[in-house]
């Protein structure tokens, strides 16, 4: 990254006046809440648009005008009427919320190991880690399908439209990018922590559990909302296990909705699509606080 | 520091993680495909309800359950195939006839036999074209075709020729009543299946058939002179000439423009129908009009059928179900009454037609139509001839455009 | 969780410089009382997981599956018992995972690109066979139609199926393995079924359709090659297979045209004289001809080229953009007291919470150029989708909007392992913000980011979607779809070459793939390495 292109996110500080309230406040919060508005203007706007289209009873979903040739809740009422909603949301958040658990656990062994021990193949595994998801995924598909008819026939536990079928596979991307993100962070952590702990005799296990989490609390809150929100928007591999109408989530039931062009229903999915966003908007704003206040300064010196 | 939050969060994983690998014990219902005592049948979201109803009967006097599982319409052919190749198809799905070329050259589907008293009640054009090389390989129960719909306050009278539909619709427009002449979507990628009925009546053609109607893939008609003449006519029409066809309209904003006013003529199809009977424009149904002096514009008729995949474990009753109860004008009733479509049985094609003047109207709409050719070749060409569509109506050269997709299609169907 | 850890943890790489003394070694020789108590539930729980495995094997006569159960699991309880192998217990479940559910599928797939494996060519050779002759029976012209009843002389399960078949005159007749013969004293109902025929029990729907294999093998001889069949559950006809195979000369006739298909097992289907082929193939092994059909197809070689150049430059602008746009707001957000700092941040979250796909077409909606809000709101007349650079600026611009959030997230993140007291320590030396910010800040930053960034660009270099909903790869010159579209990536367009809606080429899709991922991975290692990011996994 050149310095010149990070020109513009701190130029605004740049100009130290007079020592006036407002000046003061510009320099330190001002320029922040500038950023900030126009960020956020540009974020919001499209956002709008499929709120206009959910209440719209017309059913498209069409940026020409933003209000809504009437308001009403027509596409909301028929999502609930014509779809097991209920039963597909809860599925969504099943999936969203273990995978999110599982992974953040399994990742954040993964990085430790990374972080903290020099071993044989730590250097390949490191980078085939991040070379592994190059592949396209939606070519693997055929493979995993067929796998899961022969793992289904003797499991038929983990086999199609059973939860822990869908959520194998999905832990098997448990270990990735999100693994070098918190080896990063594992890094910062000084070794002197762990080395007196070690000191005063505790295991590894206790090193990681009782030292290593509650310090890289920020980076698992991040990548716990990473994996929530990737998997709550998933419909790739669940079209592929889920045929079952009461086993489906619901990102794969609304990708139903507007797969087909010709009955696509913009206004039941523009619901559908908001109603998915609001538990990973809650995930957020719970783990927000985890993530930007999980680290005192002063907890750990360099 | 949050210090006793964090091993709680590690619990909770470590537990779910227990629950994962412990699982097992929760009853889980087996994996899906056709398993014996339960009639699988895969279709779109959209009809599911229906047809589980539809088939309830069925279900009773049989002694089995129908199981109905939501698949998305344009994932069906491509999920049964894989299913059918990993053994665990379901037994029964719905699908599009031009899927017949693709289901039968992987063996996925199994051939059907209609009785002569059950087939007799079906449209002729809907079994030939449900049929390849003689085999019937589903049963088909509804006919989908597009039709103009008019806004009839604006336009009272059903247009004889497009010229007159351009004219009428011109008038509206520089009388400030509307914004647009038409509402046909051509799409940025462009859209062969709207167009069609304007390139047929312009003297164009996809493929040529033989004496007895059956499609001939050697024969593509796609660089012919008679089809670049025919793009070159409907160009006239386009974003360089009068403006009435451009690629901005699409099958999103369609609708719309319709429906709020700012459109008189929309060439529309039977999906549309349940946002216009919503919606507060009186319309009215005719024949899409071809250009004058011109051949008939012929829309393409689409079929829905009921096919029975390869090697079920319940073939038997999958079977029974195509042949007795999808030809039964009962359960096409039944099924229109939730999603409302063209039934090509004719005891039930005429009940409809009674109570529903719209659908006698869009059956009229098709007296010109071609059944949607259902050789494998024909998924070829979807993609490059629109591409050339769209670019001649953004007004580029007929000749070349429709040359280099000539060159294309025939490349990939090897020739 | 390890009780018996004397060790040193791994063994480190040989051939290295001397190292300060590992973590590991110092460990304490017991742990916690709970720390062994969950170790042995987990344990006695992996091992009830293993028995529960091997059962169904064991049922199943699998015997290399019991073995690879068995090893998994010896594997698991060394990994867990040995004090040498402190980094496996972190990395055992997350790697075994990995391979099972990731590795494995990837390399089946990268095995289909030496295979024709695409739509007439998944199965075998006896499927294709069979396929071929059940597609090829045909009714015998003007035979009898029959009103069928199923029946068998023996136990309702197992016993020999017979068609009791009833013809239009209302004659019954008993149809067997062996052939037909006149059936007498049935009762036949007014449907035409037989309700009643001695020695004979009549099958019941259900217990016809669980015998539904053997119904579709069955047909009653009445001649060369043709036999009555049924159809449904109360009809039969004649037919006759048109097209027999031959084993001896490993092809396939026409008995009505006389045409010989036979086998090429080089293409995996049966040809005629003439080169016409049937529809029904098999999966053969191709070698490297997936690889060479596009290497030497010259329309593919200039396409690819044009098309890489914009999928890097799609890739990385992308990547950048998302960087700075994401770190302009993680930084803004970056400071202890500000007021509605949740909302903020809950605001700028938002193009990540909702569904992309949505998202995508609302986009698309956006760049209309009649009715879209770009140029409708700013009185433009552009052709966002239709002229080329306006497209790829599209493109970039839905992408990045739908992609800063992530790295506004892992930005914040990234921010909260940097001491403050490093920026604070530079400002105290006299450097501007801007300075502590470039000098300090930023170095550190991008160790952590470094490898977010290059997993972002590789993501966005396979980003199908962010194209192909946006304009499918348009607009397209009038040399049409083979020559590459404006924003085609090469996975859009090697999608468009491998699937069309007819026919879905994996072989050759997989063989694409596999160069894709080739470049993609060489150029991610090589800028790995070149970066700092490296060097800390090395240190």
């Amino acid at each position: 990254m050149t310095a010149d292109t990070l020109d513009t996110v701190a130029r605004p500080v740049h100009r130290r006046t007079t020592g006036t309230r407002f000046a003061l406040w510009a320099r330190r919060l001002g320029w922040r809440h500038a950023v900030m508005l126009v960020v956020v203007a540009f974020a919001v706007f499209p956002v709008l648009f499929v709120v206009s289209a959910a209440l719209n009873p017309l059913g498209t979903l069409s940026s020409s005008q933003l209000w809504p040739t009437g308001a009403s809740f027509d596409n909301a009422r028929a999502l609930f009427d014509s779809t097991p909603f209920a039963t597909w949301y809860t599925n969504s958040l099943f999936f969203a919320v273990t995978n999110a658990a599982v992974t953040v656990l399994l990742s954040a062994l993964a990085a430790y190991a990374f972080s903290r021990m020099r071993f044989k193949g730590r250097r390949v595994g490191l980078i085939g880690l991040l070379v592994i998801q190059m592949f396209p995924q939606f070519l693997a598909i055929v493979a995993i399908y067929l796998m899961f008819s022969d793992l289904g026939e003797l499991y038929p536990a983990i086999g199609f439209d059973t939860r822990w079928g869908l959520l194998l596979v999905y832990l098997g991307g448990a270990l990735s990018i999100n693994t070098w993100l918190m080896k990063g962070f594992f890094d910062t952590v000084p070794k002197e922590l762990d080395e007196s702990a070690q000191m005063d005799g505790a295991t590894h296990a206790q090193v990681f559990f009782r030292i290593m989490l509650p310090l890289v609390t920020p980076v698992l809150a991040i990548v716990a909302l990473l994996v929530f929100i990737n998997t709550i928007n998933e419909f790739l591999l669940a079209s592929v296990f889920l045929r079952d109408t009461d086993a489906q989530t619901l990102g794969l039931g609304l990708h139903q909705l507007v797969d087909s062009q010709r009955n696509a229903n913009f206004g039941m999915f523009a619901v559908g699509a908001i109603m998915l966003s609001l538990p990973t908007l809650a995930v957020f704003w719970f783990l927000q606080r985890y993530i930007s206040e999980g680290l005192t300064s002063g907890a750990v010196k360099g | 520091m949050r210090m006793r939050s964090v091993p709680a969060l590690a619990g909770i994983a470590a537990l779910s993680l227990m629950a994962t690998a412990c699982g097992g014990g929760d009853g889980s219902e087996e994996g899906d495909g056709s398993q014996e005592g339960s009639l699988v049948i895969w279709s779109d979201p959209e009809r599911s309800e229906a047809i589980q109803a539809a088939a309830e009967e069925f279900a009773e006097t049989n002694g089995i359950e129908v199981d109905v599982q939501n698949v998305s319409f344009d994932d069906i052919q491509g999920d049964v195939v894989n299913a059918h190749q990993a053994g665990n198809a379901p037994d029964l799905f719905l699908g599009a006839h031009d899927w017949v070329g693709n289901l039968m050259r992987n063996g996925a589907v199994q051939p059907i036999e209609l009785p002569s008293d059950r087939a007799e009640q079906l449209d002729e054009t809907a079994v030939e074209a449900m049929s390849l090389d003689g085999q019937l390989l589903g049963v088909p129960y509804a006919q989908e075709n597009i039709f103009l719909m008019r806004n009839t306050e604006m336009a009272p009278d059903a247009p004889e020729t497009f010229e007159e539909l351009v004219e009428t619709g011109t008038e509206l427009k520089d009388e400030g009543e509307v914004d647009e002449v038409l509402a046909m979507a051509v799409d940025q990628e462009g859209d062969p299946f709207r167009m069609n009925p304007f390139m047929r009546s312009a003297g164009g053609y996809l493929f040529g058939q033989n004496d007895e109607g059956e499609w001939n893939p050697d024969d593509l008609g796609v660089g012919s002179d008679e089809t670049i003449e025919a793009m070159e006519r409907i160009a006239e029409y386009g974003e360089e000439g009068e403006g009435v066809l451009r690629r901005s309209i699409d099958v999103e904003n369609d609708a719309p423009l319709f429906f709020e006013g700012d459109t008189a003529f929309f060439v529309a199809g039977p999906w549309n129908l349940a946002d216009a009977n919503a919606s507060d424009v009186d319309f009215e149904i005719s024949a899409i009009p071809g250009f004058e002096d011109g051949e008939p514009a012929s829309p393409y008729l689409g079929y829905q059928s009921f096919y029975v995949s390869e090697g079920g474990a319940n073939s038997a009753l999958a079977e029974e179900f195509v042949v007795n109860h999808v030809t039964d004008p009962e359960f096409v009733l039944d099924l229109y009454e939730a999603d409302p479509r063209t039934p090509v049985q004719s005891e039930a094609l005429e009940s409809v037609s009674e109570e529903d003047p719209n659908i006698a109207a869009i059956a009229d709409a098709a007296e010109h139509g071609v059944a949607m050719p259902n050789i494998p070749e024909m998924g070829e060409t979807w993609e490059p001839l629109g591409v050339a569509q769209a670019q001649i109506i953004s007004g580029e050269d007929a000749r070349e455009a429709m040359e280099n997709a000539h060159e294309q299609i025939a490349e990939r169907i090897g020739q | 969780m390890a009780t018996d850890n004397t060790r040193p943890a791994g063994t480190p790489s040989d051939g290295r410089p001397a190292r300060p003394p590992l973590p590991g070694g110092r460990f304490a020789a017991r742990g916690s009382l709970t720390g062994t108590l969950v170790k042995l539930t987990l344990l006695g729980l992996f091992t009830a997981l293993g028995i529960w495995a091997v059962l169904p094997l064991y049922v199943a006569g699998n015997w290399w599956g019991i073995a690879l159960t068995v090893a998994v699991v010896a594997l698991v309880y060394w990994v867990y018992l040995s004090g040498r192998t402190v980094p496996a217990k972190y990395l055992v479940p997350g790697v075994a995972l990995l391979m099972a559910f990731q590795i494995l599928p990837v390399l089946y797939t990268m095995s289909t690109s030496l295979t024709n494996m695409s739509d007439g060519h998944r199965g075998t050779k006896e499927q294709a066979i069979a396929s071929i002759e059940a597609f090829s029976v045909v009714r015998t012209d003007d035979s009898e139609e029959y009103t069928l009843t199923v029946a068998t002389t023996g136990d309702p399960e197992t016993g020999e199926l017979v068609f009791l078949l009833t013809d239009e005159e209302g004659q019954a007749y008993a149809g067997d393995a062996d052939g037909l013969e006149e059936l007498t004293g049935a009762t036949v109902d007014s449907t035409g079924k037989v309700s009643e025929a001695f020695g004979y029990t009549l099958l019941s729907p259900n217990e016809i359709n669980a015998r539904s294999d053997e119904l579709q093998e069955f047909a009653v001889p009445t001649g060369e090659g043709s036999g009555i069949r049924s159809s449904g559950l109360s009809s039969a006809f004649e037919g006759t297979a048109l097209r027999t195979y031959d084993a001896d000369c490993d092809c396939v006739e026409d008995n009505e045209t006389g045409t010989v298909y036979t086998a090429d097992d080089d293409r995996g289907a049966f040809y005629d004289e003439d080169g016409e082929r049937l529809a029904q193939g098999w999966q053969v092994g191709v070698g490297f001809d997936n690889f060479l059909r596009f290497l030497v197809n010259p329309t593919f070689a200039t396409a690819f080229f044009g098309t890489l150049v914009w999928n890097i430059a799609f890739a990385a602008s992308v990547t950048f953009l998302v960087f700075v746009l994401g770190l302009a707001v993680a930084m803004a957000l970056h400071t202890p007291r500000m007021r509605g700092k949740v909302a903020y941040r809950i605001l700028v979250v938002l193009p990540y919470a909702m569904s992309s796909l949505a998202m995508y077409l609302l986009w698309r909606d956006m760049f209309n150029t009649d009715f879209g809000l770009f140029n409708r709101m700013l009185g433009l007349e552009v052709d966002w989708l239709g002229d080329p650079w306006a497209a790829r600026a599209a493109v970039i611009l839905a992408n990045v909007w739908l992609g800063y959030p992530y790295m506004f997230l892992v930005a914040t993140g990234a921010l909260q392992a940097i001491p403050r007291e490093l920026s604070q320590a530079a400002h105290l030396d006299g450097a501007g913000p801007w300075q502590a910010f470039r000098h300090v800040t930023l170095p550190l930053l991008m160790v952590a980011m470094t490898p977010i960034l290059i997993s972002t660009f590789a993501f966005n270099f396979n980003n199908f979607n962010a194209v192909w909903l946006l304009t499918q790869g348009g607009p397209f010159t009038s040399e049409g779809t083979m020559a590459g579209g404006a924003t085609d990536l090469l996975i859009t367009y090697t999608y468009r070459l491998a699937f069309s809606e007819a026919t879905a080429q994996y072989g050759y899709a997989a063989a694409m793939s596999v160069m894709i991922f080739v470049i993609v991975s060489v150029m991610s290692v090589v800028s790995l390495r070149r970066s700092k990011a490296l060097q800390e996994v090395d240190r």
